[in-house]
Order: structure tokens, then sequence, then C-alpha cells
């Protein structure tokens, strides 16, 4: 009921927002107390029992199924906090509207982490795009373009998800998979034996579109610059993950013989946006690309953890999903009050914000620092568990080139860090007035878990092992 | 899975306390800084203080060995025993021979925090890293106090302290750690207080980028590491310690050069060796305590630590000392020689900090552990005092620190001429000063374990410093004061390249007076100059024997005994002094002083002037193609390549659009018209296509 | 002369026509609706004769349902009508093209 409760909470509470007029700014306030509501259940019911709905009958079985499994329960947690974070550091004209979307965008995706019938996951899937799409519409550059490009794709990528899910339904029969404890016998052995590769392509598309994986990476730079900060927090951390998150509870447990068919090729194009992300990462000026580009690079990464089929590899890539989701989140949080105040995100105009606005500077030096896979936070200890447990599973090389990213990626936090904050103060910058209690509070959050989890990351770690039993990844 | 832990496990609150009571001044004074303004720096330096004094009660602990072959093993249930539910039992002899290799190690063992099975993380003091934590706190203490007079007026003076305070934390983590990865996240942090120390002056660009290349190199350092670490826990399943240095015998020869090859990866950016010591002569951005307390006498050291540390690791591998000892001569030597052609007052004991700690991986890496370890030691009293002592020199002469530029100050500052006086003849090995005893014994220490070539490079390197050391003193506090004479008539073209950056927090040019807090510190760092090599004769190596047990032995007297060699070294670095004596002390050389220096500023040698061109073969090999790629990926790649074949697909579908949006015309007629067209063209279908 | 069933599908023949000859040909949108209705009634007129012809209700009761989709439409249609005339000021139809694509 929990499950439940997360997803439909926060869809009517917004739903009963548009009742309010449009420029007040209590929509923000109730915006906050449900996602915090919403945190607060999840966190104290880690073991709350599945909701089951029936559905449909023919041509297959389906139900509103939703319950946690263990990393979506993770990335739940995170959801709900990233939600709360984002809604406190709202700076975006029309908070109402803009409530409501952030909102929307929390149901729909914690309907993805939670749902545990694909007919529900892909619909949910679908979903979570409406409200991006109308958030970039509605306050993002005026053309809208990066809006489209972030549509198109990520439709294209959802039509195969139902293609696949429907294809899936109809011959195995049922769809209520997700988390089970047991994989359903084929209706149609015959039909399975030809079509699941195809089914899996079907979902592997659509999860490497929305993770992104090079090649089909081009929408998110444009996404998440264009994006208002808070919004962006949101996608980057969240949404990013539902990808990564579909291989592991969709394909290892479903689809265990033809992801290890895959195998090489997926960690080749991990690696390849691994090093693509973190070198394009090294050039771009516009600071908000910088983060999206080491997005990209991070979660090369992540595909690199699952693909190494190995059990610390996978707790790797749990924590290394939450510790990137609170450090991207940070991010663009500090991002945004840096673009809110200076009106430009061009490393070229930026420079010696420090010397007015110390706490500023120093919010932005520990997201970046979380950023850039500093020991003692917790995207280190993220990284260390992936590449530990790929390195373990035979995966030498992939182990050995991953590194060289995170040298690249010290390089690349430190030049937006320094290009922003340090340096003579550039002439033309008006001064502003520094991080206020609120925006700092938004931060403080986030900031604490990834500090937590940098020294404990066993948790969220072990979160992961309570799926891999049933995501039949053996132990070794 | 066992899981062995060095040391004997329990609850030691002091040693907690000595470790985290830095975190906590450091996060105190950065928050509420600005509020405690001139309180922070007594605050940090008593903080440091504590931890120091938190040590002393465990010293009867930390090196009581003998009936303490201890062994502590967990079992832990397989992956279910994420948290740190595992079983715990003593025994006293563990697996056999493997035992015998570890045991004898013993120290105290607090247990922290478990991530995953064999990644679990505890504090460990032994003989070891009681040395390096007291002399960490001991140290950082008295720089802090030195501090609280050097940085007086600066803006972000409490600032200043919660950095050093961090480092402190960071470097203690470093130390006490009982595992790889936990001296990892200590590793990375000391980065990063460097990184912000190098960089306190955030607003000139040259601090700027000397930390980001400070902290850049560090993280090559650091993915050596891990790359070890990957290495030790597909090999035997943990990273800890106990468990790798008691699976030594498992593992293969190779495997064991590729461990101990990563590892020194790490020490290498970290201490400076070649070819990765670019970034710190630059790192002398840092105010002048920073210099003497990370890039002198701790931090620099980490590498030292780490050999000595995993000595059970290279007393098993011949290939790996002949490499550390190698690389170690070469850093010495090349040290040396950059120094000689150096005219900033820092950047000079900075070239000769590298030299040394070249002396000390020499040390550690081919086997003779305990002389490196005292020549640590020594080095971080005396390098430190150089620093300090430095810093009096630079503060009094508002912030000058090209040497060419003062000149006579002996009369002026008698306090700093004695003390850099015996810094000088301390780091040159003059006995019985404290650098003669250990220098001796790492420059002996490779000839008696076999390595004559880098005896020899041992040898010349004494001479070259203590022509350079004694050319700093000369150039310095001889002679006539140069200050007020124009610059360019030294040879100095470009005065604000050659080292007179001015520290802007100090505004005002004037000379300060010397604060009786910078004074003291240094005054007790000249006892342990003057006495802490006399500890070798004291017991230092039995102090030691445990801890590096197994190491490779000497193989006694070889052609040359250990009195004739320590009259060979003497003399060459006699001969050393006399040549600076010569060039620029005697009376004859004070005549000419002044054109001298600019013969040798106009005429040094390009490699040494270009620093053998590191820099621009980094620059030219990582950097540049780097950034090119970055600009291919960014530029290139994905707006035209990637996105191009998008962009094609949604034109056709927009022409298509166009083409059906012809047909709207708006018209309520039309579209009746159209229908009605349609239904006639059904109705023909069907009424004369039945008759066909 | 009996009348059948074919008599009356010629009438609904006829009525359709002029609906549809309407609808194209005048431009007066009140007209245009009164030739929809037109069409309506000439289909219930085809239902009903049908019904009665094969003896089954079917017909009489879609009739009735036709008839309440007529008055809806009329009414939307009417209300519509009245918007564009208050936002145009003219009620002929080849002048308003508000949805052109």
């Amino acid at each position: 009921m929990i499950a439940a409760f997360c997803i439909l909470a926060p869809i009517v509470v917004g739903i009963l927002l548009f009742a309010l007029p449009r420029t007040s700014s209590v929509p923000r306030w109730v915006g906050v107390g449900i996602a915090l509501a919403t945190l607060v259940a999840l966190a104290a019911n880690p073991n709350a029992s599945d909701a089951t709905l029936r559905w449909l009958q023919r041509p297959f079985t389906a139900s509103f199924h939703v319950g946690f499994t263990g990393p979506g329960y993770a990335i739940a947690l995170l959801l709900a906090l990233v939600t709360v974070c984002a809604l406190v550091a709202l700076n975006a004209p029309r908070s109402r509207d803009f409530t409501i979307n952030v909102l929307f965008l929390e149901g729909a995706m914690m309907g993805v982490f939670l749902a545990k019938d694909l007919l529900l996951f892909a619909l949910f899937w679908d979903l979570m795009l409406v409200p991006v799409f109308l958030t970039l519409v509605g306050w993002g550059a005026p053309h809208g373009r990066s809006a489209w490009k972030y549509l198109i794709y990520n439709f294209s990528g959802g039509l195969l998800l139902l293609l696949a899910t429907a294809a899936y339904g109809a011959i195995y029969g049922t769809t209520d998979v997700i988390g089970a404890a047991t994989l359903p016998i084929p209706a149609f052995p015959g039909a399975a034996a030809t079509a699941t590769p195809w089914i899996l392509a079907g979902f592997a598309i659509a999860f490497l579109v929305k993770t992104p994986v090079f090649p089909l990476h081009t929408w998110m730079p444009e996404t998440y610059a264009d994006a208002p900060s808070q919004l962006a927090a949101v996608i980057s951390s969240v949404q990013s993950k539902a990808g990564i998150y579909g291989f592991l509870v969709i394909g290892l447990p479903l689809f265990a013989p033809q992801m290890h068919g895959v195998a090489v090729p997926m960690i080749v194009l991990g690696l390849i946006g691994l090093v693509y992300g973190a070198l394009a990462a090294l050039v771009e000026r516009d600071v908000k690309k910088i983060v999206a580009y080491s997005s990209l690079s991070h979660l090369g990464l992540m595909l690199v953890g699952i693909f190494s089929f190995d059990e610390l590899a996978t707790r790797g890539v749990v924590v290394y999903m939450v510790a990137h989701g609170l450090f991207s989140a940070a991010l663009f949080l500090v991002l945004g009050y840096i673009e809110a105040r200076e009106e430009t995100r061009d490393l070229a105009r930026l420079g010696g914000i420090a010397a007015i606005n110390p706490r500023l500077a120093g919010a932005l030096i520990i997201a970046a620092l979380a950023a850039l896979g500093l020991p003692g936070l917790a995207g280190f200890a993220g990284e260390l568990l992936i590449l530990t447990g790929s390195y373990r599973a035979g995966l030498f090389w992939p182990a050995a080139i991953a590194l060289v990213p995170i040298v690249i990626a010290a390089a690349y936090m430190l030049r937006a860090f320094q290009g922003t904050m340090q340096g003579p103060r550039v002439a033309d910058l008006p001064e502003r007035r520094d991080l206020t209690w609120l925006e700092g509070l938004a931060l403080a959050p986030l900031v604490a878990a990834l500090a937590y989890l940098g020294v404990n990351p066993a948790p969220i770690a072990s979160l992961a092992l309570g799926a891999m039993h049933t995501l039949g990844v053996a132990a070794r | 899975m066992e899981h062995v832990v060095l040391g004997i496990d329990g609850g030691y609150p002091l040693l907690v306390l000595a470790w985290l009571a830095p975190l906590a001044g450091a996060i105190a004074l950065w928050a509420f800084g600005p509020r405690v303004r001139s309180l922070g720096g007594p605050i940090g330096a008593a903080i440091c203080g504590v931890a120091f004094l938190a040590l002393l009660p465990l010293w009867n602990a930390a090196t009581a060995i003998g009936s303490h072959a201890y062994l502590f093993s967990t079992h832990s249930n397989g992956i279910g025993a994420a948290g740190a539910s595992a079983v715990a039992s003593y025994s006293t002899n563990a697996s056999g021979a493997n035992a015998a290799a570890v045991s004898t190690l013993a120290g105290i063992h607090q247990s922290l925090v478990s991530w995953a099975p064999g990644f679990t993380f505890g504090l460990l003091l032994d003989r070891l890293s009681l040395v390096w934590a007291l002399v960490i706190t001991g140290i950082g203490f008295l720089i802090q106090v030195y501090s609280i007079g050097y940085m007086t007026g600066d803006r972000a003076f409490a600032r200043f302290f919660a950095y050093l305070n961090f480092f402190v934390f960071a470097m203690m983590t470093l130390v006490l750690s009982d595992n790889f990865v936990g001296l990892l996240v200590g590793w990375g942090l000391v980065g990063l207080a460097s990184y912000f120390l190098i960089g306190f002056y955030f607003d000139r660009p040259s601090a700027v980028k000397a930390s980001r290349k400070a902290f850049v190199i560090n993280v090559v350092g650091d993915i050596g590491i891990l790359f070890a670490i990957f290495l030790m826990f597909a090999a035997v399943g943990s990273a800890g310690y106990g468990d790798v240095f008691a699976n030594v015998a498992k593992l293969s020869p190779g495997m064991l050069f590729a461990i101990c090859g990563c590892l020194f990866i790490g020490c290498a950016a970290k201490s400076a060796q070649v070819p990765l010591h670019t970034w710190l002569p630059d790192a002398m951005e840092g105010p002048t305590p920073v210099s003497a307390l990370i890039h002198a006498a701790t931090m620099v050291t980490a590498g030292v630590y780490l050999i000595a540390r995993c000595a059970p690791l290279w007393n098993a591998s011949e290939e790996s000392r002949m490499l550390v000892g190698t690389i170690g001569g070469i850093t010495a030597l090349a040290g040396a020689l950059l120094g000689l052609a150096q005219w900033d007052i820092k950047r000079i004991l900075a070239y000769s900090t590298m030299s040394q700690i070249g002396y000390m991986i020499m040390g550690v890496g081919v086997g003779a552990y305990d002389a490196g370890v005292l020549h640590f030691l020594t080095h971080a009293f005396f390098k430190a005092q150089l620093f300090l002592t430095a810093g009096i020199v630079i503060h009094a002469l508002a912030d000058q620190q090209d040497i060419r530029l003062m000149g006579g100050l002996r009369t002026r500052q008698p306090f700093a001429f004695w003390s850099m006086t015996l810094g000088v003849l301390a780091i040159c090995g003059i006995a019985p000063l404290s650098g003669f005893w250990s220098k001796d014994a790492v420059i002996y220490g490779t000839l008696e374990r076999g390595y004559p070539a880098l005896y020899a490079i041992g040898v010349l390197t004494a001479g070259i410093t203590a022509f350079y050391m004694f050319r700093l003193l000369f150039v310095t506090f001889f002679g006539t004061y140069r200050g007020a004479i124009d610059p360019s008539s030294l040879g100095i073209r470009h005065p604000e390249l050659s080292g007179q950056a001015v520290e802007p927090a100090h505004d005002h040019h004037e000379a300060h007076p010397t604060s009786i807090l910078m004074i003291a510190p240094v005054a007790v760092l000249m006892i342990g100059t003057i006495g802490a090599g006399l500890l070798w004769i004291a017991g230092w190596r039995d102090f030691f024997a445990p801890a590096f047990a197994g190491a490779p032995e000497g193989h006694g007297a070889v052609f040359l005994p250990e009195l004739g060699s320590t009259i060979l070294v003497t003399a060459v670095v006699l001969v050393g002094i006399a040549i600076a004596y010569v060039r620029y002390a005697a009376p004859a050389a004070l005549r000419e002083a002044i054109e001298r220096l600019r013969v040798e500023t106009v005429r040094m040698p390009a490699p040494l002037a270009h620093a053998f061109y590191f820099d621009v073969a980094i620059d030219a090999l990582f950097v540049k193609p780097a950034q090119a790629l970055g600009r291919l990926a960014g530029t290139v790649l994905d707006p035209l390549v990637l996105d191009g074949a998008v962009r094609e697909t949604s034109i056709v579908t927009a022409w298509l659009g166009h083409l059906a949006r012809s047909f709207q015309t708006g018209l309520v007629r039309a579209y009746a018209l159209t229908l009605v067209v349609g239904a006639a063209c059904f109705v023909a279908y069907y009424a004369f296509g039945a008759v066909r | 002369m009996l009348v059948g069933p074919e008599q009356y599908i010629a009438l609904s023949a006829v009525m359709f026509s002029l609906g549809v000859a309407g609808v194209i040909l005048r431009r007066n949108p009140l007209i245009m609706l009164m030739s929809i209705e037109l069409m309506f009634n000439a289909a219930n007129l085809a239902l009903v004769t049908f019904a009665r012809a094969w003896a089954n209700n079917v017909g009489h009761i879609f009739a009735f349902l036709v008839i309440t989709v007529a008055a809806a439409e009329a009414a939307i249609g009417l209300a519509i009508v009245v918007v564009v005339f208050r936002k145009t000021a003219t009620v002929d139809v080849d002048e308003i093209a508000l949805l052109k694509g």
C-alpha cells in the first residue's frame, strides 16, 4: 500500500493544486509536504507489502501490481528526497505550475520504480516523459527545440518498450513478472525461443536511450542545459536511472542468457560513453553541459558494472546509482543558484565568485568533489565496488580503461569549479548575495547522504542483495 | 572467509579521538570561521595538540610485541554479512607459516565499518603508524602555532586553520587505516587538503593553476593504488593489510610486481617522484607554513609510509625493489640538479624536498626500511625548520622570495641566519646533526644490499645538495643587501615570474616584526634537527626490527666498510660546501656578487631552466590530446555525426507533415465535399464492382 | 397505390440528397445545420422503414438514438456558430478557416 500511496499521492495532490491561484507560493510548500510524506512513508516501511489489482485477463494477464524491489526501493527513496530538495530550492517563475509538473513527475517515476508488472512499467515509463516535456516547453528556451528532441528520442524508446512488453505478454502469458520469485513458463515455447532476443532488444534500446548511452545520448546535454535547474536535478538524478534500473530488474532476471550474449557490445558502449563523456566535459564551456557530459561518463560506468555479472559490481551499481543521483542533483541545484544570480552559464564569463559568495563556493566544491569520486564520499564507494567487482569478474581491460576517466573527471570538475568560483573576479559580473539559508537547506540532506554513504554504503549496497536472490545473479 | 587483522582488536576511544578531533575542528572552523575570526588559530592549534597528547598514552599498547602474536579472525557468512554481523574469534596460531610473517606487526586495532565482504574498515596503530601519527600531530601543532603569527591579518584566517586541521585528519586517516581502501581514502583527502591550501589565495591565477595541477597529478596516483586494490582483491578477496600480507606467499612474482608497481604509481604522485614530480615546485604557491607541513614534512612522505607499510610485499619482490630504488635514486639526483637552477627560496627548498624524498624512497625501496623511515623523521624536523625560517625571512622582507634580491641578512636577522645555518648543515649531513645519521644510513643501506649504482648516485647527490644548500645560505645571508637595487641589473627580466609574486593578503609592503609565536616553534624544531638522528644509535633498528621482519639483509662488509663510506660521503659534502664558498661567500666572490648573479641568471643551461622539460612533455603527451579529443567529441561528433542521422529522420517526417497539411484548408464545405466524393466512390465501387 | 417500403426509401434518398446539396452549396452555417438535420431524418426514415419491413425493433431503437444525437449536435453546432460569429462578425463559412493547417 505504501508503494501505491507514493505513486498516487503526488499525482492527486498535483491535480488538486490547480485549484489554487497561479501566483500563490502555497502550492510549492504543499508540494514539499507531500514529497516529504512520500519520503517518510518509504523510509518508515522498508518491508511494506505489495498492492495488487487485477487488470487485464486477455490476451495476457496483467495487474496493477506495485511494491518494492531492492534497487527500486533505493531509487524511490532517492526520488522522494530529490523531489523535496528540488521543490525547496525552486526559484522558477509560475511556481504553482512548476510544482504540479514536478509532482506529476514524481508520481510517474515512482510508478516506474515501484511497478512490478511490465505493462504498468511501460505505461509509467511513457507517462514520466510528459511532465518533463511540458516543463521544457514552458520553462526552457523559447524555441522548444530541446523539448522536442527529448520527446522524440524518449518516446521512440518508449514505443519499443511497449511493443516488447506486448510481445512478452503474448508469448509468456503474463506481464506480472518484475521482482517475481519464479519466472513464467512461456505459453508458446517455440515462439519464445525466436522472439526473446528481439524482446530484449526492444527493452534494451529503450533503456539505452533513456540512460543515455553513447551514441544515443545527444538529446541529453541540450535537455539538461535547457531545463530549469530544479527539473534538471530531478531528471539527471532519478530519470537517468530508469534505464540502468530496467537492466537490473528486467534484463538480468528475465533475459539472463540473452544478457550474457550481448555483454561484450554493451560493455564496449559503456566504456565509449565513459571516455567520450569525460573528454567532452573537459572542453565544454557551458557548466550545465559539463555536468551533463559527466553524467554520460558515470552512467557508462554503471552499464559496465551491470554487464560484468558480478555480485560486488551489482552492489556497486546500486550504490553508484544513488550516489550519482545525490551529487548530480546537488550539482544542478547549485548551478541553478549560480545561473539565477549571474544569468550566464558560460565559463568564460564567470569567475571569482568565491571572493564574495564563499558559501556558494563551498556548496559547489562539495558537489563537485562528490562527482569526481573523492574518496570518502558516496561516489567513490560506488566506483570502487563496481570496478573491483568487474575486475574480479575477469574484465581486466574495462577496469583499467575505466580508471582513466577518473583522472579526467578531476580535471573537468575542478575546471568547472575554478572557472566559476576562483581566479580574478570578472569585472562585468554584478555582486550578488550569498547562499540563502533556504538554498542551503535544499542542499544539506543531499550532502549529508553523500557523506554518510561515503563512509558506510552497506545499507544501500545490501538492497542490491535483497534483489539479487530473485534476480538470479549468481553470488560468487 | 577468514579475515586477518593486524593488531589486537578492541575499543580505543583515545585513538578515535586523535583521529576525529581534527575533523571536528576542521568542520567547526569552516562553518563558524567568520564568527571566531582571530580565535581560529589558537583553536586549530589546540585541537592538533589534543590529538598529539591523545596518542601518547597509547604508546605502550601500540609498541608491545612478543606476547601478542594474535591474529584476529572473523568468520563472515558469505554475502549475508553486509553489516557488522561478523562473528569474532581469537586464535594464537592461525594458519601456520603465514601467521608468523604477519604476527610480528602487533599493534592495536579498532574496528569501524564493513561495506561488503572483503571491504572492512578499522584503525591500526602499530610502531610504523605511531611514528607517523606523532610527527603529523606534533609538527602539525608546531606549524599551526607558527601560522598564528604568520597568517595574522589574513582575511581568511580561520579558514586557513580549518584546512590545516582537515589535512591533519586526512593524513591520520591515511596512516591509521588498517586496509588499502582506507589508505586510499586518506590518500585522496590529503590531496584535497593540499589542493585547498595550494590554492589558498584563489584569486591569483597561478595559485589556481598550481592547485589544480597538484590535484590532478595526485589523482593519477590514486588510480594507481585503486588498480592495486583490484589486483589484491581479485587475488586474495580482501583489501585489508592483514589479509593481503598473510597471503603474500600465494601471489605469483608477476602479480607481486604488478601490485607493487601500481602502488608505487601512487607513491610517485604523492611523494613527487620522477616523472610525476612537477606539481611540487608549483605547490609553493601556498602559504609558507603549508609548504612546511604538507609539502615537506608529512604529506609528501606518504609514499615512504606506503612502501614501509607494504614491506612484506616488497620483501618478496626483488624486481619491485630494483624499480623503486632506481626511481628514488633518479629523483634524488634530478631534484638536486634542479635545485641548482632556482632563485626562489621556496622553490629551492621544494626541489631539495623532492631530492630528499628520493633518498627516502631509495632507502625503503631497496629494503633499508628503518633507514628510510629515520630519514623521514629527521627530514621532517630539519625541512620544516628550513621552511619556517624561510617564512620568517619572507615575512620580514615583505613577501620577497627571490634570493638574488636578498643578501646580507646575517646581521639583520640573526635568528633566521643561525636557524637556517643549522638546517642547512643538517640537510647536508654534517655530523652529529640528525641528517648525518639518517642520510648515511640510507646511502650505505643501498651498498649493503648490493646496489652500487644507487650508492654512487646517493654520494654524488649528497655533494650537489651541499653545494646548492650552501649557495642558498651564502646568497641570502652573506654579502650586502640587494633588495634596493634594480632587478634588471641582476638579469631578472620579469620580476613577477621569478618568484616576486606577492601574497595578496599582505597588501602592505613593509617588513613585519617577527613574532615570538613564529620563533618558538622553530626553536622546538631545532631540538629535533640536532638530536633526532641519535635515535639511530639509540635502538632505532631494534624498535623497528619486528615491523620489518624478513627485509633483505645486507651482505655484511662489501668492498667498503661503513666507516669508510661515512668518510667518503663527508668528504664529498665538504667539497660541495667548499665550491659554494668559493663561488658565493669568499671575499673575492662577494665583491662581484651582483655581476656573478647576473651572469648565472642569463646563462642558466636551458634544460635546467625548463626543469628538464617534464611539464612540456606531459602537456604535449596527455593534456593537449585529451583536449583535442574532447573538442572533437563536443563540436564535431555530437552535433554533426550522431545528431545528423536523427535530424535527417526528423526532416523527412516534417516534409510529410507539410504534404498532409495542404489538405487541411480549414473550409467546412471543402471537407464536406471531400466526404461526399469519398462516399460516392464507395457507392460506385459496390454498385459497379458488384456488376463486374 | 399501395405505399410500400420502396416509396419510403425513395423519399429517404431524396431527403438525404437535398441535405447533402444543402451542406455543400449553402454558405450559411445555420442552413448547413438544418441540412444536416435533414440527412439525419432521412436516415431515421430509412431505419424505421427497414425495421417495419423486417419486423425487427432494433431499427426503431436506433432511430431514437439518432434523434438524441441530432439534438445534441444541433445544440453544440449552434453554440459554435454563435461563438464564431462573436469572434469574426461573419457567418459565411468560406471566410472562416480557423482550423487551417
